[in-house]
């Protein structure tokens, strides 16, 4: 019976596994329903803010800003690294320190100077593992980031860069497209290209369409919306980290326990063909012991 | 006219309105239905939005109004309900708007804006209580 034993013993582990993957991947699902949920949420904002910014481009205004430009020397970068504060969500966290380290690579062999950050407690064993120095670490971010948590963030990154501390901030994160499709990605946030882009094309397919009053002035406006659309962007790769977070431990959740399912199937039947194969023993014994004594 | 209030987080007001007072930079602005486009910077203070006959009450600090369209869109960076406004909180807020330190002019523009912020607050709070 010892070998039936041992394999009943194995299946209830792998049963007790299924069930742990299989509440994370429950758990997984809501968290990531509430963190998409936030998501769209926050987009009313981005989208407004950038309809300001064409709004103000349609008004003549010539848009111009510090933080819009691009710097021709980069002594500096400040390199932001989005990861999770826990593991079992598959390549979640591999792909992105994969990206960041060729990034600092790059940045070391272009002789710049790099401000880490990361955010995430994977992250920042990471880095500890690489002895690569941290400047600032991160860990209260969990599946729902708060705005003012993250505009701290985004105050620091400001006052340094125009202070010319750091000449541009580039952040890794995992974009969020759809369900089924999140990459890990490098993006540069400051200087900000791509507001003046976005609003220049637009400036020219709609010229002159509202008349808006300003209050104080445009300039004016504009000096505030710039930070704020660089706030919202930082914002933005939060979120959507947190919600592909949220994704790929669902995924690897959901694989956990489907590969627990496959492995008590097989180990049940292996059990079952044991526990015969051993009745069918002792039958035949019993039987062959029975006819001995004729 | 429509009323819409966002902040980064969510749309936190969407509604029809009569009337609309905002909190500019400078002072109060009041917007009536059909007003004329404009875009004007918010300060903190006082939203007040009239629906029917009822009036809602917020207090909302810093951001952007836009009008246009008969839409009044506000952008927030923070708003509070009448609920989540208390007087101890925004005494609180000013007295660690006076502890900052401001060794440079860009410290201490930080310093007053925050000073500025925790007033209104205050002056908000009293009128509520």
């Amino acid at each position: 019976m010892a070998k039936a034993r041992a394999l009943d013993k194995r299946r209830k582990s792998i049963q007790s596994t299924r069930k742990i993957t299989r509440t994370m991947e429950l758990v997984a699902s809501a968290q990531f329903r509430r963190a998409m949920e936030r998501s769209l949420a926050a987009s009313a904002y981005t989208e407004r803010i950038a309809a300001l910014v064409g709004d103000l481009a349609r008004a003549g205004m010539k848009v111009t800003h510090p933080l819009l430009e691009e710097r021709p020397e980069r002594k500096s970068t400040a390199l932001l690294v989005l990861t999770a504060n826990r593991g079992l969500c598959g390549g979640y966290n591999s792909a992105i320190l994969r990206i960041a380290h060729k990034r600092l690579d790059e940045l070391k062999a272009d002789g710049q100077t790099v401000r880490h950050m990361v955010s995430g407690n994977r992250g920042v064993s990471y880095m500890k593992y690489r002895d690569i120095p941290i400047d600032e670490s991160f860990n209260q971010f969990d599946h729902h980031p708060l705005f003012e948590q993250v505009n701290v963030i985004a105050e620091g990154l400001l006052s340094s860069y125009l202070a010319g501390e750091i000449d541009r901030v580039e952040v890794v994160y995992t974009r969020f497209v759809s369900l089924s499709k999140q990459f890990a990605t490098l993006e540069t946030l400051l200087p900000l290209s791509e507001l003046a882009d976005a609003q220049n094309g637009e400036a020219e397919t709609k010229k002159g369409q509202v008349d808006y009053e300003f209050l104080p002035s445009p300039e004016s406006i504009l000096e505030e919306v710039v930070p704020m659309a660089f706030k919202m962007k930082l914002f933005k790769c939060f979120l959507d980290a947190a919600v592909s977070e949220q994704v790929a431990r669902r995924t690897a959740m959901k694989a956990a326990t489907d590969n627990a399912d496959s492995m008590i199937s097989i180990l049940t039947t292996t059990y079952n063909r044991a526990r015969q194969s051993q009745i069918t023993n002792e039958i035949i014994e019993v039987v062959s012991g029975a006819s001995a004594m004729k | 006219m429509k009323c819409i209030v966002v902040t980064p987080e969510k749309t936190e007001v969407e509604t029809e309105a009569a009337f609309v007072a905002i909190p500019l930079f400078d002072g109060e602005y009041g917007v009536a239905p059909l007003h004329t486009p404009m875009v004007g910077r918010l300060g903190a203070g006082e939203l007040r939005i009239k629906i029917g006959e009822e009036t809602e009450s917020y207090y909302i600090e810093g951001g952007f109004v836009e009008v246009s369209n008969d839409v009044v869109s506000i952008l927030t960076s923070r708003l509070l309900r009448k609920d989540a406004l208390s007087l101890a909180d925004s005494e609180e807020a000013l007295a660690a708007a006076h502890a900052k330190k401001a060794g440079d002019p860009e410290s201490m523009a930080e310093k007053f804006a925050a000073l500025r912020n925790a007033r209104a607050r205050i002056r908000v709070a009293r009128k509520w209580s």
